[in-house]
């Protein structure tokens, strides 16, 4: 299949898909006490004021007209106003992103450089007490909840050992964020542990299935050496399919970057999120909702490109 | 000296239900030159034995006894010095060139891999090594080529890559594991003579483990047959496959079905010695084996007997009814737009009550589509598809619930035409739940156990799963499900292909009398012409989603009307070697000519 | 098309089910992890019946003791008796864990079985449907709704389910689409079976090993959600609790010492959610199920 079409094709999927998460965040909207208009006045309106906004915005006329009002807002980029912090929601995400975007990036980086190396030497040694070990060890991250442990991260590393700050850089600018690189280390540590866990677990499966597929069995037959079937061959057979898995981790990335914000204190747009649903302040969760359901969009389509590029089969519409 | 030295091997392999002997006391030489097919049926250890030469064998499986290659011990030897051994001094071809190559690496790259694992040669330098060695096993335009990925070649070409990097080195010994056997027989035949030619040139020995006999009396020098883990026989090629002396091995032989061929009067006519009576409509399958220790069982003892085809089809006045099944114009094409591929192209074919119609072609051809477009599964672009008279597009719910009872079908894989949730009881009543939902317990417990007697199989069977019965059992337990409710055409989408020779004859056989005594219409498809020809009255070859020629089996594969089908009949390796070498030979000076 | 294998067709002389039981009970972690859950189970809803205590009224002349004595596992800020109060909230954790990730594994076999089961349009819309809900993070929608609602247990379970059931539909969906094509599908098709005998009588019960596997990771997930819901002050409210709350609650006490407070209700959660996993990774390499390294 040709690369334009394909491009067309998945790009339209992608946008069908971005219209359902306006349907459900208008669904939300609506589901609100009081509506959207007090998304819009505020939680000190009153029924009055409220009634001559719908009226005014045409909130009282059916449904489908409406979300066809909601869909014109978002294309300019409305996202409505916060009731407490009294400033346009699109505004206040601008400003956070940024930071919940470094931190996701380089918990994701440090994630993946570790789990990938971990997970073929699993498969290397599978069945042997490294293995075990590991394996242990991922189940037990995966399962520890993010708070308990950025918690026990916290009391080891700066209360007993005192290496690390237990908050994590504030300031408004990323030059500000970076100027402190030693209060990153356990914000990030603590958002990449679960994916460690679950990326090296990943890829010990994907290089198990490859050492057993006939290619490899081709090399050796061929004379070539454990080390170069496993680097020259498996290791990118293998990375393809945890590629395409990165995409839909997105959304994991986000959920953790919620918790560990509000734990370290770091001001990025889950802590946006976390102090917005403490004051119930409907259009910043809504507008977070949507940013983020759109950038992970937007990460699975990218990764879906990005293994185009890797597998030439997936370019033929094979794989 | 021998390149090859097997001595008393054993290998035991150790799985999830206990040990597992897979090879017991094995003794093989390999001179330099010579070719030693290692034959036997699924099961026998033959593949086994070849991976055990190369050190291949997989992590759970322990081998005892020697094997030397080039005066080097295997067994027991070290990853290092193996590694060392493999792709130099002996080499190995696989049987699957889909899954052979690295996906993700250009085909030259691999081949320059294997160069300079064992030579000191520059990147620069190994790769054009590995253009020569494309261009010397036949792939045009090697410098384009070389830098194709694999999924860019067909299956054929990938063999050949496949095959160049196995002599990259000049390896003394050659492993072949049923090299062919995944691809179409004109590719068979292409790549059968690439190895024969690479081996005469560089006086490799090749160890050539197959199942095919036609392959067999085509390429070797010498055979050895297993059974179950042992060497049964062993001998030169025309020693084995003209005078076996082994009970195993001829009833082996005579289980192969072979291809009649129009020619000179020597061609050997196959094992239908005893052929059902040509005024019935069944297809004759040999019901006995030739006599054990008959010499002549090649001699053309059959040339004058009534074949089937050659019967007159019955007059289309006498013919009861309409056709059974009528395709008319139907063409079918997956995908849309520029990359929809035309599946069906005008296919028009009928199968008249009573009568087998083979279905023949090679992989792509369509014949399968074919079929499933007759059985409704496949929705058709254009064109008409009628069963017993009725247009099936337009037969709805119902009404076209009692159309398909009509209708038994039994397709090629033998897993997974069996629920393996069901017991074989609910397997073959099936059938009778869907179109005879009234029907009493009882009686139906006693059409079902009706019906495995009618494929020769015990009723006690019916409490089993499938997973407790052979490959050749379940298949009998699809026609019996198939035969059920007494249908008027039997759809069977090669329903032997997976099968050895001695289950497929069993299960053809089972079919031909059925056919016999329930007198019902048969589409037949299937690759093997040799299948086709002894079971078929009418055939039907198709090439990319055409019809290449229809007629009566006998006219059809003897006198074929066009090139492709010459071509076709031309590329089956007969299993007997003065008679391969003769046609080949033919075959060699027709195509200069 | 039909490629002709030479393929090796032995019966495997043991039943399905049973050579799957073998293999799991081989897979130490899987085995212990079956044992975690069972423990657990009989310590949250038997274990009240053995260590009866109050979790009900506060006492504030029993706050914040140290373990030991009366007190095996100490008390907390109120007065609870801190390892009952591991029984009680475990209750609540491990139903609405099971729960939910029931309902969801429902909700989501049936969603993935019909779109795969269907094909075409109705696929491809049911399709972009997950793609969405996978698309929006469940912890803030959770988060959102439970904002909006404050549910108590039930309709905890109600809205974990509906926004847990994605990756399951996923799994069946695929499932699905390989079995609807299987010869012993085809044939049932093309001799007149209708579509309600090939789905409930080939494509579920083929499925089922698929969605017992895809059912324990989900209740691993759910279990974690309740304790993330919890944790940010969502989740069932006092006097009523579970491990995420307690550790919630315990949060502070843990810089000034109190380790009691967060370490039982912390370890509780890890050790079930662990176990929950390492039954799921054993049953399906038991079941030779593809999907979820």
């Amino acid at each position: 299949m040709d690369t334009l079409l394909y491009l067309t094709r998945r790009v339209l999927q992608a946008l069908a898909v971005i219209l359902i998460v306006t349907i459900v965040v208008f669904c939300l909207l609506h589901a609100l006490p009081g509506g959207p208009a007090r998304g819009i006045l505020g939680p000190q309106a009153t029924a009055g004021q409220i009634a001559a906004f719908n009226h005014e915005q045409g909130l009282d006329r059916p449904l489908p007209v409406q979300y066809a009002y909601y869909l014109g807002t978002l294309v300019h980029g409305d996202l409505g106003t916060s009731y407490t912090l009294n400033e346009a929601v699109s505004r206040l995400i601008e400003q956070r992103l940024p930071k919940t975007l470094v931190l996701t990036v380089l918990s994701a980086l440090v994630g993946l450089l570790l789990a990938i190396p971990l997970g073929m030497w699993q498969a290397v040694r599978r069945n042997k007490p490294a293995d075990y070990v590991i394996t242990t060890l991922s189940f037990v991250a995966y399962s520890t909840p993010v708070y308990f442990l950025g918690l026990v991260l916290v009391l080891l590393f700066t209360q007993t050992l005192r290496w690390f700050p237990s908050q994590a850089p504030q300031g408004d600018t990323l030059a500000q964020v970076f100027a402190d690189p030693a209060a990153l280390v356990l914000p990030v540590v603590t958002g990449a542990a679960s994916m460690i866990a679950v990326f090296s677990r990943y890829m010990r499966a994907a290089t198990l299935e490859n050492l057993s597929e006939d290619y490899v069995r081709t090399a050796r037959a061929g004379g070539a050496r454990q080390g170069a079937i496993l680097f020259r061959h498996v290791f990118r057979n293998s990375l393809t399919p945890v590629v395409a898995m990165l995409g839909y981790y997105v959304p994991v990335l986000f959920g953790g970057a919620l918790v560990v914000e509000q734990l370290f204190n770091y001001p990025g747009m889950g802590l946006l999120f976390w102090s917005a649903a403490q004051s119930s302040d409907y259009p910043v969760l809504l507008g977070c909702v949507l940013v983020i359901s759109v950038a992970t969009v937007v990460g699975t389509l990218l990764a879906d490109v990005v293994q185009r590029i890797v597998d030439p089969r997936v370019k033929a519409g094979r794989a | 000296m021998n390149i090859l030295d097997i001595e008393d091997l054993s290998v035991v392999f150790t799985t999830d239900t206990g040990d597992v002997p897979a090879v017991g006391g094995v003794s093989l030489r390999v001179r330099p030159g010579e070719t030693l097919a290692l034959v036997g049926e699924s099961g026998s250890g033959k593949s086994t034995v070849a991976l055990a030469a190369m050190g291949l064998l997989p992590g759970n499986a322990r081998a005892s006894g020697r094997v030397t290659v080039d005066g080097t011990e295997i067994v027991g030897a070290g990853e290092a010095e193996l590694a060392g051994l493999r792709g130099r001094t002996a080499s190995m071809v696989f049987q699957e060139p889909a899954s052979a190559l690295d996906p993700l690496t250009r085909i030259g790259r691999q081949i320059a891999e294997v160069v300079r694992n064992h030579r000191p040669l520059s990147r620069a330098e190994a790769a054009r090594e590995a253009v020569e060695l494309l261009r010397k096993v036949g792939i045009p335009e090697p410098e384009r080529r070389a830098s194709a990925f694999p999924f860019q070649l067909s299956g054929g070409q990938r063999q050949r890559v496949v095959i160049a990097m196995a002599i990259a080195n000049s390896p003394s010994l050659l492993i072949a594991d049923e090299p062919t056997t995944a691809l179409d027989v004109t590719v068979q035949a292409e790549i059968l003579d690439l190895l024969r030619g690479l081996a005469a040139d560089s006086g490799t020995g090749v160890l050539l483990v197959t199942h095919n006999m036609g392959v067999v009396a085509d390429f070797a020098d010498r055979v050895a047959v297993m059974l179950r883990g042992d060497v049964v026989e062993t001998g030169s090629v025309e020693e084995v496959l003209l005078r076996p002396t082994h009970e195993y091995t001829r009833r082996l032989l005579a289980a192969v079905p072979r291809l009649k061929v129009d020619g000179e009067g020597g061609v050997p006519v196959g094992a239908t010695g005893s052929v059902t009576g040509a005024g019935e409509a069944s297809a004759p399958v040999a019901a006995e084996a030739p006599a054990p220790g008959d010499g002549q069982a090649t001699a053309p003892v059959a040339a004058e007997a009534p074949a089937p085809g050659e019967k007159p089809v019955a007059d289309d006045e006498e013919a009861a009814g309409p056709p059974v099944v009528h395709l008319r114009d139907v063409a079918v094409r997956f995908g849309r737009g520029p990359g929809a591929v035309r599946a069906l192209d005008g296919v028009s074919l009928d199968v008249r009550p009573g009568e087998t119609v083979g279905l023949v072609g090679e992989s792509g051809s369509g014949k399968s589509t074919a079929a499933r477009v007759a059985l409704g599964l496949v929705p058709t672009n254009s064109g008409s598809v009628s069963l017993f008279g009725t247009d099936l597009g337009r037969a709805r719910g119902r009404a076209r619930r009692a159309l398909l009872s009509g209708v038994g079908v039994v397709l090629q894989d033998p897993v997974a035409s069996l629920d393996a949730r069901m017991s074989v009881a609910e397997c073959v009543a099936e059938p009778l739940r869907t179109h005879r939902r009234g029907m009493p317990a009882a009686e139906r417990r006693e059409r079902v156990a009706e019906a495995l007697e009618l494929v020769r199989l015990p009723r006690e069977l019916a409490r089993r799963g499938p997973r407790e019965l052979s490959g050749g059992q379940r298949q009998r337990v699809s026609l019996a499900r198939a035969l059920v409710l007494r249908p008027r055409l039997l759809v069977a989408d090669e329903p032997t292909s997976a099968l050895d020779v001695s289950v497929q004859r069993t299960v053809l056989e089972v079919i031909a009398e059925l056919q016999d005594e329930l007198g019902f219409a048969c589409l037949f498809v299937s690759h093997d012409l040799a299948v086709v020809q002894e079971f078929a009255q009418r055939v039907v070859v198709m090439r990319a989603g055409r019809v290449e020629e229809q007629g009566p089996t006998m006219s059809t594969l003897l006198h074929p009307e066009t090139e492709y089908t010459r071509r076709l009949i031309a590329a089956v390796p007969v299993p007997d070697p003065v008679a391969q070498r003769r046609r080949r030979a033919a075959d060699r000076t027709g195509a200069t000519a | 098309m039909t490629a002709v294998l030479h393929t090796t067709v032995v019966a495997e002389p043991v039943a399905g089910y049973r050579l799957s039981l073998r293999r799991f009970a081989r897979n130490k972690l899987a085995v212990a992890g079956l044992a975690v859950v069972v423990l657990f189970l009989l310590f949250c809803f038997v274990g009240p019946l053995l260590y009866s205590t109050d979790q009900t009224h506060t006492d504030l002349t029993q706050v914040n003791l140290a373990p030991g004595g009366a007190h095996l596992l100490g008390t907390d800020a109120v007065g609870h008796d801190e390892l009952g109060r591991l029984m009680y909230g475990g209750k609540i954790s491990l139903l609405v864990g099971l729960a939910s990730g029931l309902l969801a594994t429902v909700i989501g076999t049936l969603w993935g079985a019909v779109a795969g089961y269907a094909g075409g349009w109705v696929d491809a819309v049911m399709m972009r449907v997950v793609d969405a809900g996978i698309a929006i993070p469940a912890l803030f929608i959770l988060l959102v709704v439970s904002a909006i609602t404050s549910p108590g247990a039930l309709g905890l379970i109600v809205i974990l389910g509906l926004v847990s059931w994605l990756v399951p539909s996923r799994l069946v969906r695929a499932e699905t689409l390989t079995l609807k094509n299987r010869d012993y599908v085809l044939t049932l098709r093309a001799t007149g079976g209708t579509h309600g005998r090939a789905i409930l009588r080939h494509i579920l019960p083929n499925s089922v090993s698929t969605i017992v596997v895809a059912a324990t990771f989900q209740v691993a997930d759910a279990i974690l959600l309740v304790a993330y819901v919890s944790y940010l002050g969502l989740g069932v409210q006092p006097p009523s609790t579970d491990w995420g709350g307690m550790l919630s609650a315990g949060l502070t006490a843990a810089y000034s010492g109190r380790w009691w407070l967060i370490v039982p209700p912390g370890l509780a959660i890890i050790l079930v959610v662990c176990a929950f996993n390492a039954i799921g990774d054993g049953l399906r390499d038991a079941f030779d199920v593809r999907g979820r390294g």
